[in-house]
């Protein structure tokens, strides 16, 4: 097999998979730390139960993400040298830093909140909830930063010998790219949350068990859904795709299935792209649309594929249909949780309205396809670089690892995941059957 | 001169890796000796539980730290080593799975069958991660870029090997310590009893693998450094075997904290010792020539300084925290 697409089938593969874990523990810490804090300040009982149940299916998160996160860390230098030796002096620092700030703050209060309850105060059993959350949520930023540095490069050098060196810190940390991109990827993780939150609630509700319990859930994933759909559109989604059609021009025209440069330029709210024929097979436009979310106006001209060379275009099918199946499936959460929360208003209709119960319940996993679509957006769309503008993916491998060597480690992996994520369904639903009463 | 801190930092996150993981992964390899009922061996996993994610963030935070050091070692050391390293990820993550589970299913059948993977996986990363440490004091073949141009088959020379059971050797002890540092009952009369012919048989395996590496693989002689670092490593080789004999009294004198800590120190020793014999190399050659020294793989003095502020910043930071936490979480459990 050809060596560099064996590599990034590896790592797509490898990525995408530990991925759904990270979703889950950034989503739910939020909402256990919410739980347990309210259960400390107010005595409320349930509240503590709730906060268990939630830790417990975390904890299994965490210990999937963990086990899927180490051959992570390591990846860049087993299967991509050549970009770990250029790039390492930028990129291995973030990495570092979401070791050393991050994951000792997680698992030390992880620990804490699972073994600790008896043995320290009410308070410091708290706050290690906050802790965790705090942990996980700056590990997606450390994260986030190296990609967005990936993504549009700043505060660095390119010294004689052709590495890159780190000039400002700050500047790759504190950089607009990484800002937007890091809270449009947290508010995707809070949406996979307040669903998962609102489905077993619909879960519960639908089979009439745990009744109160279920409607604190459902009423709270509902609310927090809609929340943070809305805020994943805007400003952070907004912002973040304003900052791609500012530094990644062509990704942009791929995401939008955009060949010709046009003025008033309509967006595609369905359709295929040909590469061949280069245009849209099938299309439903809404007109001047896509000049006005691009530039605030509906007359500009937007680029599209054919003003670039090809081999510098990203592939463009799966770029466009990520990018379409992340933009319906935020669309369907923002229009599922306002109904919800519209009934829940009027006087909790929500809980006897059997088909949304549905709904919400089957809509649970889709959150995590809307995710992992988004980065599959980002990081398709960013080829044919490593480094936008700056290094090929074709240069960034490992010249000393072999394809085979690669193919064989991919099936293992791909071996040692799927025992894996049956087993972690298994354990999750289990947890979920028992409920909250009956589990802790 | 900033290339030396980055390396003693580095040396020195390793070695709390070794240190802190050392026990759990020690704990796993003689749980089967010191733990017979289901009762028992679930008290030996819950002695470890709180600390075990906690103790491999420093694996995770070292690797972090080669990348942001090192960046050219790190390249070429995992790439070139493709293969063993796959094999250490694959156990790191299959130990990860076993402890995890145990808990999930609590039937005495799956018990064993999760207890076995998880001691198994445990020791065979124990020895890999000697054998590793072996080839590293011994060199490697690596080619004018730095990259190992050997094969799997020639890691595993008998040098290698012997470091690599003096390992499991020395962690076990060290995880029948934390045993008897945190259970009583009959498991911990069972590590306070296992330690004594442990002991002898670290202190025999130490004085013969110490004595090969200053005798066969002449490396600190060969190096232009030699002198001071030769001499670092002389005297902490000395400090260790002090801090040994003190672990064995302070088991005799039935003090089991000082038997810990003492056990802690003589591993941290020893492998800032071994750090001193390979610097300034980051990944020696044999033949000497292409190794990859802490200068070859520098990524540049502003970019060593910001990671190094930022690494021993956060670091500092969570000895804070864990000066808080972790000490509550270290009570006595009955077995």
């Amino acid at each position: 097999m050809d060596v560099v697409i064996a590599d990034r089938l590896q790592f797509a593969f490898t990525i995408m998979f530990h991925y759904l874990f990270p979703i889950g523990t950034m989503g739910l810490a939020p909402f256990i730390a919410w739980y347990t804090v309210k259960a400390w300040r107010t005595g409320d009982e349930e509240a503590a139960k709730i906060a268990a149940f939630w830790t417990k299916i975390f904890a299994i998160n965490f210990a999937a993400g963990v086990v899927t996160g180490i051959p992570m860390e390591f990846q860049f230098g087993t299967n991509w040298a050549a970009f770990s030796a250029k790039a390492g002096g930028v990129i291995g620092q973030p990495l570092a830093m979401e070791g050393v700030y991050s994951f000792f703050l997680e698992s030390i209060f992880l620990g804490v909140l699972l073994y600790g309850k008896h043995v320290v105060s009410p308070a410091l059993h708290a706050l290690s909830a906050v802790l965790v959350c705090l942990g996980a949520w700056l590990s997606g930023f450390f994260i986030v930063a190296t990609d967005a540095w990936m993504q549009h490069p700043v505060g660095y050098r390119v010294v004689s010998d052709g590495r890159i060196e780190m000039q400002s810190l700050a500047a790759v940390l504190l950089s607009r790219f990484a800002w937007w991109q890091y809270l449009h990827v947290m508010m995707g993780a809070m949406v996979a949350g307040s669903f998962i939150l609102a489905g077993v609630g619909a879960y519960y509700l639908l089979s009439n068990r745990e009744v109160t319990i279920g409607q604190r859930f459902v009423r709270a994933g509902v609310i927090a859904g809609l929340i943070f759909s809305a805020l994943t559109i805007f400003p952070t989604g907004d912002r973040n795709s304003s900052d791609v059609t500012e530094y990644q021009p062509i990704k942009l025209a791929a995401m939008e299935g955009l060949f010709e440069s046009t003025h008033g330029a309509p967006l595609a709210i369905i359709g295929m792209p040909d590469t061949h024929t280069k245009q849209l097979i099938d299309p439903i436009f809404a007109p001047n649309v896509l000049s006005f979310l691009a530039y605030g106006n509906f007359e500009s001209n937007v680029k599209g594929l054919t003003a670039y060379a090809t081999e510098l275009w990203p592939p463009v099918e799966l770029t466009y249909y990520a990018y379409h199946i992340m933009v319906g499936l935020g669309t369907i959460f923002l229009a599922v949780t306002g109904i919800g929360a519209l009934l829940l208003l009027w006087s909790g209709r929500l809980y006897r309205t059997r088909w949304l119960l549905w709904l919400l319940m089957l809509l649970m996993p889709l959150p995590y396809i809307a995710n992992e679509a988004g980065w599959t957006v980002t990081e398709v769309g960013r080829q044919p670089w490593i480094v936008y503008g700056l290094m090929r993916t074709s240069d960034a491998l490992s010249l000393n690892v072999a394809g085979g060597e690669t193919v064989f480690t991919l099936i293992g992996f791909l071996g040692m995941y799927f025992l894996l994520g049956v087993i972690f369904l298994y354990l999750t639903l289990r947890e979920i059957g028992l409920g909250v009463e009956r589990g802790t | 001169m900033i290339s030396v801190v980055a390396f003693v930092v580095l040396a020195g996150m390793i070695s709390a890796y070794v240190v802190l993981d050392g026990f759990d992964l020690g704990v796993a390899a003689i749980t089967p000796l010191i733990a017979r009922s289901d009762r028992e061996r679930d008290a030996s996993m819950h002695a470890i539980g709180p600390f075990l994610h906690a103790n491999e963030v420093w694996l995770i935070a070292g690797g972090g730290a080669l990348f942001a050091l090192f960046p050219k070692a790190y390249a070429s050391a995992f790439s070139g080593f493709y293969l063993p390293f796959m094999i250490v990820l694959w156990l790191l993550m299959f130990r990860g799975i076993a402890i995890e589970l145990r808990k999930h299913f609590p039937t005495r059948i799956w018990h064993d069958f999760w207890d076995f993977c998880f001691t198994g996986s445990s020791t065979l990363l124990i020895l890999l991660f000697g054998v590793a440490l072996g080839n590293l004091l011994r060199g490697v073949p690596l080619d004018a870029h730095g990259y190992f141009i050997g094969t799997f088959a020639y890691l595993l020379n008998p040098y290698a090997i012997g470091v690599g059971l003096f390992a499991i050797l020395a962690l076990a002890l060290h995880g029948a310590l934390f045993i008897r540092l945190r259970l009583d009952g009959a498991p911990s009369e069972r590590a306070a009893r296992l330690a004594i012919p442990l002991w002898w048989a670290v202190l025999i395996a130490y004085i013969i693998v110490t004595f090969t590496t200053f005798t066969m693989q002449p490396i600190a002689a060969m190096l232009p450094t030699a002198n001071y670092s030769a001499a670092v490593a002389a005297m902490l080789i000395v400090f260790s075997l002090a801090a040994l004999v003190t672990s064995r009294i302070a088991v005799d004198r039935n003090a089991p904290q000082v038997a810990f800590v003492a056990s802690c120190i003589f591993l941290g020793m020893l492998l800032i010792a071994a750090a001193a014999t390979l610097y300034p190399y980051l990944l020696p050659s044999f033949p000497r020539g292409n190794g990859i020294s802490i200068f070859d793989a520098s990524p540049g003095p502003t970019t060593s300084v910001t990671a190094l502020v930022a690494i021993v910043l956060g670091l500092c930071i969570m000895l804070g925290y864990s000066a808080i936490t972790l000490p509550r979480l270290l009570g006595k459990i009955r077995s």
